[in-house]
């Protein structure tokens, strides 16, 4: 009898931990007699319990909109070979990046030019710094300052995709952006 | 009565004559470039080291430092080697008998204890066709164990080679370059011969560029950081390492001395340009020396000075061209051939001042490949060293016949040298991710006590 306490609480106490991540949630009352204020009091526990529910909500939906922010800010571009002129589809995610830019005036970026492995690894580095500051001078053209961006060059050194093919090289050939300020909080452009 | 290395010289010579075949039969292949190695075995003297006298204690030594000698003068590229032969191991030189033979030259010496920890080395060239020894020539070296002892063996070779050919050889150097190391690079060294592969540093940046100065005290190299790009100089001896001036830049990179040192050029990004900087080493000032519309990078000084070779891709495409030291009216010296994508990099000046040597190919199609022009007549025939893979980053050794580069694919990977003058190809170090060596110039001479017959 003893012993099967023990199992019980210990699988009370791994539930428990188990559920540690869910929101919180408010030990339902003990039931009590029917009295006169009862009705009352039920009101203004379910008002409490709307009112954390949306709290919650909106935490959520602020954390999304950061998460969704930050992902449209670190969406990679990519560049066709030996070339540092922004692809249509390039274009249309450095757009993206200008709403979210302009949404959020404190947000500061490094961007990251990066080449493929062919060709020497000087010139390389050099096509990897014009493939950053050609995607800084889109966004400056959208009235972004051009304070808010810092700019480098990988070279070759830092692929995402080490085979020599061409579909590495394709994904290899890009700008990346790093959120250097302002990233804790971001609002979502509007949609 | 076997010749060390046969085998390595038949393969070669296949392979090479496969890729001449492949390169004629192209059609679009421009008519300015030779596949230039031409493999000369028959034209190379041959050399045997006898084994070398010493008391019962010094055998070993004696026996490393025949090693030494032996590898080293293989890899001069002026003899071939032929092992000594037990009949011919001991006693007095027999001329007609190593005649009969076909060596051309014996090296015979001897090993001694010199009283400090040390020991001295007599070396005597046998010339075996006139039948008389060459001036005797007494070394002294450190004990085996010290440090710097292979590198005063090396200097040894150096001036056997000197002393039958009259040019020096280039045993007592070494190689410095990067290795790719996960996303960083670190600062790799080797000896001429292969031996004593070392790291000299390692950060979490990248490391470019290594070029000594031309005393072989310093290595200058960039760093490119997070955000940063930084100019570096290590001093050899105590491994310290200070920062060059240079510009505010996102890009610092490829920097060379001037023969004399008292220069030092480079490449630094400015107004979204690459362009080229001269550094006075004595003051630390610099001033840029070449001005857009294109990156300009990767100089390299003339022997005498007075100009600098360097990349552009003011064409379009990166181009080989040589300017004044100091700036001015660029020449072109790749060929360029309107609507081919002929590409041209990473070019360095030879010790003789005749030759640059450089990587590329004509046609964006190809491989990359070793090629060497001739610096004062601009777009004529260039020579294609290396037929199979990628090659790229070509340095000279001191002795001008001898090229480092990287190798790639094609079943290679890693450090190679090739002859110049006879095409033979060997492996200076194996791995992927080993680039952007460059030669030292000779670090140790020695003269040694000439002490007649």
């Amino acid at each position: 009898m003893l012993r099967r306490a023990v199992l019980f609480s210990m699988l009370v106490a791994t539930a428990a931990a188990c559920s540690r991540n869910e929101p919180p949630q408010e030990p339902i009352p003990p039931t009590l007699p029917d009295t006169a204020g009862e009705g009352a009091r039920r009101a203004a526990e379910q008002a409490r319990q709307d009112s954390i529910r949306r709290a919650e909500e909106e935490r959520r939906a602020a954390e999304a909109a950061t998460a969704r922010a930050r992902s449209i800010l670190e969406e990679m571009v990519f560049f066709d070979y030996d070339d540092s002129n922004l692809r249509p589809d390039a274009q249309e995610a450095l757009a993206r990046k200008v709403a979210v830019l302009r949404a959020n005036p404190n947000v500061t970026l490094r961007i990251t030019g990066h080449a493929d492995e062919r060709g020497s690894i000087e010139y390389n580095l050099a096509l990897g710094l014009r493939r950053a500051n050609s995607v800084r001078d889109y966004l400056t053209g959208f009235g972004i300052s051009a304070s808010r961006f810092t700019t480098e060059t990988m070279g070759e050194d830092r692929p995402l995709d080490p085979a020599s093919n061409e579909t590495a090289w394709a994904r290899n050939r890009r700008a990346e952006f790093t959120i250097t300020g302002g990233g804790e909080r971001l609002v979502a452009p509007g949609m | 009565m076997r010749v060390i290395g046969a085998r390595i010289w038949v393969a070669l010579g296949l392979l090479v004559g496969t890729a001449a075949a492949v390169a004629a039969q192209d059609p679009e292949a421009p008519k300015g470039i030779e596949l230039a190695a031409q493999y000369q075995t028959r034209t190379q003297p041959l050399l045997a080291v006898r084994p070398l006298g010493a008391p019962v204690d010094l055998v070993g030594t004696a026996q490393t430092i025949q090693e030494i000698l032996t590898r080293d003068l293989d890899y001069s590229d002026r003899f071939r080697i032929f092992e000594t032969p037990s009949s011919l191991a001991s006693g007095p030189i027999d001329y007609a008998a190593w005649n009969s033979a076909r060596v051309v030259y014996v090296v015979d010496g001897s090993v001694e204890p010199s009283g400090d920890g040390g020991f001295s080395l007599r070396v005597t060239v046998h010339d075996i066709p006139y039948a008389e020894a060459k001036p005797t020539r007494t070394y002294a070296l450190p004990s085996s164990d010290d440090p710097d002892f292979r590198m005063a063996v090396h200097a040894v070779s150096d001036e056997i080679v000197r002393d039958i050919t009259g040019e020096p050889g280039a045993a007592a150097t070494r190689i410095v370059f990067v290795r790719q190391n996960r996303g960083s690079n670190d600062l790799m060294i080797v000896d001429s011969d292969g031996e004593n592969l070392r790291r000299l540093t390692g950060t979490e940046g990248l490391i470019y560029s290594p070029a000594w100065a031309p005393d072989g005290s310093r290595i200058a190299y960039t760093l490119q950081g997070e955000g940063t790009s930084q100019l570096f100089e290590r001093d050899m001896r105590t491994g310290r390492i200070r920062t060059l001036p240079a510009p505010r830049s996102q890009l610092i990179m490829t920097p060379e001395y001037s023969r004399d040192g008292s220069k030092l050029a480079f490449a630094a990004s400015i107004n979204d340009q690459v362009e080229l900087f001269e550094a006075d080493v004595a003051t630390g000032r610099f001033q840029q020396i070449t001005r857009g519309p294109a990156y300009s990078f990767s100089p390299s000084y003339s022997p005498d000075g007075t100009r600098i070779a360097f990349n552009s891709n003011r064409l379009g495409n990166p181009h080989i061209y040589v300017m004044p030291s100091g700036g001015g009216g660029a020449t072109l010296i790749t060929p360029f051939v309107s609507g081919q994508r002929g590409y041209y990099t990473s070019p360095q000046w030879a010790p003789s001042g005749t030759q640059i040597t450089f990587h590329g190919h004509w046609n964006s199609r190809g491989t990359y490949h070793v090629f060497v022009a001739d610096a004062n007549r601009p777009l004529s025939q260039i020579r294609q060293l290396t037929t199979e893979g990628n090659n790229e980053d070509p340095s000279w050794a001191p002795d001008g016949r001898h090229i480092v580069y990287t190798a790639s694919g094609g079943g290679r990977n890693g450090l190679y040298v090739v002859d110049v003058q006879s095409g033979r190809v060997r492996q200076l170090a194996q791995g992927a991710g080993l680039r952007m060596a460059d030669w030292s110039p000779t670090l140790v001479r020695t003269s040694g006590l000439s002490s007649g017959q």
